[in-house]
């Protein structure tokens, strides 16, 4: 065990930079994904007819019930074979990622809208609107500013989860750092940098969140 | 134009509507009282379908709410209906709140909304608040674009839900005066109300309700100077 070997950090940091950006890309990539999805399923959640809501109740249970690392195992060596004919990690990341935050970004879908006080519906419908106006220009615009927080929450703990991609080699940063790690046997160097890089990837976000709160605050 | 017939409703196992029949004519205006929990509320949010009917029937101008056919959200458009907790939608400035239905669901032009809109608040009196949010009006003021904002839909039915009772006491003159002003101009109102001024002076008819009944209809004078039923002398020594 010898000093702290920048040396290596040195070589490896066009590829851990290389693999920020894939986390970035995958990370973005689910949590727009899941937020057209969640956003159907949160409705649909909430749908009075049992025959909607219960096929999504029981996604929202399946992927929040289960490790995200068996997910990923489960969709890459299961279900992606089953539909595609090649096999490619970074979009086995993508669409486990997608699907794991739909789950979540559901239920945040959900709690916004029944935070919306009912009479805003009921005022709406009394004017003559139907359910689906009423949503769309009444309850969504309000629910949407109260899932902001929320929202941002999950795209942090999406980013940080996208890790598990690298054991199925998505060329993500982790996969990086278990590189580094596989070819000079060292620990700290690798997933010292790593650890780095993804505090200074949730900071700027923890910042830019803050700053869309403040903005939407005085808006 | 309207016509309720042995209406029931009930949550649950709570049946808080037993048996109501009351026909109300064009241009009527009539006050509904009783203590809380006899079912004036309820009664109210059936005639617009707001609550699910349980039993029996509601016509609006010989239109059946519950039958086949009808259009709820096209009979809601004449019917307008003032909350007690005013329901604006914060999202919105004044004059907004008021253009959107006349907008989404009669598709007016944003011009002929706008005007629509500055005429009614010119008549409630809020002509200068029009660009404001509703977060920064006082009570009587909401309610007020709360009424405009239901006559933006044009409608030939107004439908008042406890209008003053969120309102603090300097405020509730104010909104019973727009509502005194509607009545004169012929408006058709159901108004459940504790103000038992405005019953007398504005009421064609009172109902009092309790228990899921309307247990004695008269108009104001006589119900309120020589009630028949043991219940409304009840009720009214309390309240009067």
């Amino acid at each position: 065990m010898g000093v702290f070997s920048f040396e290596i950090v040195r070589e490896y940091l066009p590829f851990f930079l290389k693999g920020a950006m894939v986390t970035v890309g995958a990370s973005l990539a689910g949590i727009l994904i899941g937020s057209i999805l969640g956003l159907f399923m949160g409705i649909g959640r909430i749908s009075k007819s049992w025959w909607i809501r219960y096929p999504f109740i029981w996604y929202i249970n399946a992927f929040r019930g289960t490790p995200l690392f068996v997910q990923i195992l489960l969709i890459h060596f299961g279900l992606i074979p089953l539909i595609m004919e090649s096999v490619n990690p970074l979009v086995s990341l993508i669409v486990t990622l997608s699907l794991n935050a739909t789950a979540y970004i559901a239920e945040i879908f959900r709690a916004g809208i029944q935070s919306i006080d009912r009479g805003q519906m009921e005022a709406a419908r009394s004017l003559g609107m139907t359910h689906v106006q009423a949503m769309r220009h009444v309850i969504l615009p309000q629910a949407f500013k109260r899932m902001i927080p929320p929202l941002g929450n999950e795209f942090i703990v999406l980013l940080k989860d996208s890790s598990l991609g690298a054991i199925i080699a998505a060329p993500e940063l982790m996969y990086w750092g278990r590189a580094a790690q596989g070819q000079y046997y060292r620990v700290w160097e690798p997933y010292l940098t790593v650890a780095i890089i993804y505090l200074i990837l949730t900071l700027s976000l923890t910042y830019l969140l803050n700053y869309i709160e403040r903005r939407l605050d005085t808006a | 134009m309207i016509k309720v017939e042995r209406l029931k409703k009930s949550f649950g196992d709570l049946e808080v509507l037993k048996e109501i029949n009351v026909e109300i004519k064009p241009q009527e205006v009539v006050v509904v009282i009783g203590p809380s929990g006899s079912g004036k509320s309820t009664f109210l949010r059936c005639l617009n379908l707001l609550e699910s009917i349980t039993g029996g029937k509601v016509m609006i101008k010989d239109q059946d709410l519950t039958a086949k056919g009808t259009n709820i959200n096209q009979v809601r458009t004449n019917v307008g209906m003032v909350f007690q907790q005013f329901n604006l939608f914060p999202h919105k400035t004044v004059l907004e709140n008021i253009m959107m239905s006349p907008m989404k669901v009669r598709k007016w032009q944003r011009k002929q909304a706008e005007e629509k809109g500055l005429a009614l608040l010119r008549k409630v009196g809020l002509y200068e608040k029009a660009h404001v949010y509703p977060d920064s009006l006082s009570g009587g003021q909401k309610q007020r674009v709360a009424i405009a904002r239901a006559l933006a839909m044009e409608p030939e039915i107004m439908l008042f839900d406890e209008p003053t009772s969120a309102l603090d006491p300097e405020m509730v003159g104010e909104v019973l005066e727009v509502m005194k002003e509607l009545a004169k101009e012929g408006m058709t109102m159901v108004v459940v109300t504790h103000e038992m001024g405005f019953a007398k002076e504005v009421g064609d008819r009172v109902l009092f309700m309790d228990g899921g009944y309307i247990v004695e209809e008269n108009v104001p004078i006589e119900l309120f100077e020589h009630p028949k039923e043991e219940r409304t002398k009840a009720f009214l020594s309390k309240v009067l």
